[in-house]
């Protein structure tokens, strides 16, 4: 590895003031679990890191108000799993928490440092998607809000400026005749990156038959980058929830994925592992719901 | 190289030390402080055998610079040979077999170990997601898995 320097700021304030004044070649790091083994690979070659662990008092914290769940981006994968609030509606973080990483690397890496990587392997990015989740950025010229699917611009690419930094990310839990669902496949059941990863929020009309809202997001739909399934999401809301609906839903994902092939698995097999995940989750979550037919 | 002065505790002692910002808590521990227990295996996260505990939670010590570890508390095996609960452990894993080749040992007997504070009676379940972070080059896993449940107190000796 070649880093040149580390710098610890003092604070929040302090760290904002140094990443709009230094221009140089700046990598923020948080636990560095995702950071320090691309570094290692030469994937990136920071010349300077600006070390952000310490402010777990201003960026670390599960809070409920209004409603709205908001997580500060140092919340660790292992303060998930501790939370009581992510059961019920909101068993989706916990099923991906759960099934993230590895202990050792639960414990330390963090919410903030997953969306930001914005890579088809951070397993919390299709979940906080499925939730329509937004973010909070914050820079020393003020702070902005903005939804996660307008985040991810490209593998690895984010639309966050050089001066900002994320500091939140907020959802809420889907309402009444609502459920969430996750889905993971990799080669072994633990300590294994994705092949698929796939989220749905799901909520019914009164009638318990028509879908309000639907939310399908992936680690991968075009290429490499996690997104929401737009055309299949659209295409669900509104009809019924037949297995004619979830049949032709699943061969509107099937269009809607340009997936390519790598060691991990080949495309075909992944646009494949992801139709039938679409059934398993939309059955999940009617079931859940207690409507269908 | 700018070197950066920082104070890590390992194993209840502080440790001044001179670190380049490239450092990682591995190469600390390795080679400035001579805990060959730590192990390096992937250096990427991917086999668990680099884990130690910082500040109560198992780590791996390849995934975490030297500079961040400033002021924290590191316990690595060696610092743990009279403690009660790791002794029952190495017990169990000679007992059982749970060594093969031994090279996962030293994090296996770690996270055995962090399982036993938290989780005096572990089901099987809880001692696989437990060491699912460390791989066993060997895949010897069930003499593992007996040794953990043996050593965490259930069927003790």
């Amino acid at each position: 590895m070649s880093v040149l320097e580390l710098y610890s700021p003092t604070d929040l304030n302090d760290a904002l003031r140094f990443i709009e004044h230094d221009h140089r070649n700046l990598a923020i790091i948080a636990s560095g679990t995702d950071l320090l083994p691309r570094m290692r690979r030469r994937q990136v070659s920071p010349s300077i890191l600006v070390d952000i662990s310490s402010f777990t008092e201003d960026l670390r914290y599960i809070r409920q108000s209004d409603g709205t769940i908001r997580l500060g981006a140092l919340t660790t994968v292992t303060d998930l799993l501790d939370s009581p609030m992510f059961y019920g509606k909101l068993s989706i973080i916990r099923e991906a928490a759960k099934l993230f990483g590895a202990p050792q690397v639960r414990n330390v890496a963090t919410v903030g440092g997953n969306v930001c990587s914005a890579a088809s392997s951070e397993d919390l990015i299709p979940v906080f998607m499925a939730l329509d989740a937004n973010l909070k950025l914050v820079s020393a010229g003020g702070n902005r809000t903005i939804p996660l699917k307008d985040f991810i611009v490209g593998k690895r690419k984010t639309a966050m400026k050089p001066s900002e930094m994320l500091a939140e990310v907020s959802f809420s839990p889907p309402g009444e005749r609502g459920w969430t669902a996750y889905e993971k496949l990799g080669r072994r059941n633990m300590l294994i990156l994705a092949m698929v990863n796939e989220a749905l929020s799901l909520t019914l009309e009164n009638d318990l038959h028509t879908i309000r809202t639907a939310r399908v997001a992936l680690n991968r739909v075009s290429g490499k980058i996690p997104a929401l399934a737009v055309k299949t999401s659209d295409f669900l809301e509104g009809k019924r929830v037949t297995d004619q609906t979830i049949a032709q839903a699943q061969k509107v994902l099937a269009s809607e994925l340009s997936l390519t092939s790598d060691f991990r698995g080949s495309g075909e097999y992944r646009t494949e592992v992801a139709q039938v995940y679409l059934k398993r989750l939309m059955e999940r979550c009617t079931r859940q719901i207690g409507g269908g037919s | 190289m700018v070197k950066q002065a920082v104070t890590i505790s390992v194993n209840g002692t502080e440790h001044p030390i001179q670190v380049d910002a490239a450092d990682r808590l591995i190469d600390v521990l390795r080679d400035q402080l001579n805990l060959k227990s730590v192990k390096e295996g992937c250096s990427t996260g991917d086999c668990g055998i680099c884990a130690v505990v910082v500040d109560g939670k198992l780590v791996n010590s390849c995934l975490m610079l030297a500079a961040q570890c400033d002021g924290r508390r590191v316990a690595t095996l060696e610092g743990l040979l009279e403690d009660p609960t790791m002794k029952r452990m190495q017990g169990s894993f000679i007992a059982n077999n749970a060594a093969q080749c031994g090279f996962c040992t030293p994090a296996m007997l770690m996270a055995a170990w962090d399982l036993a504070r938290h989780s005096p009676e572990p089901s099987n379940e809880e001692i696989k997601v437990a060491i699912s972070g460390i791989l066993c080059r060997c895949t010897g896993y069930y003499q593992i898995i007996d040794s953990v449940r043996e050593g965490c107190g259930r069927g003790g000796r």
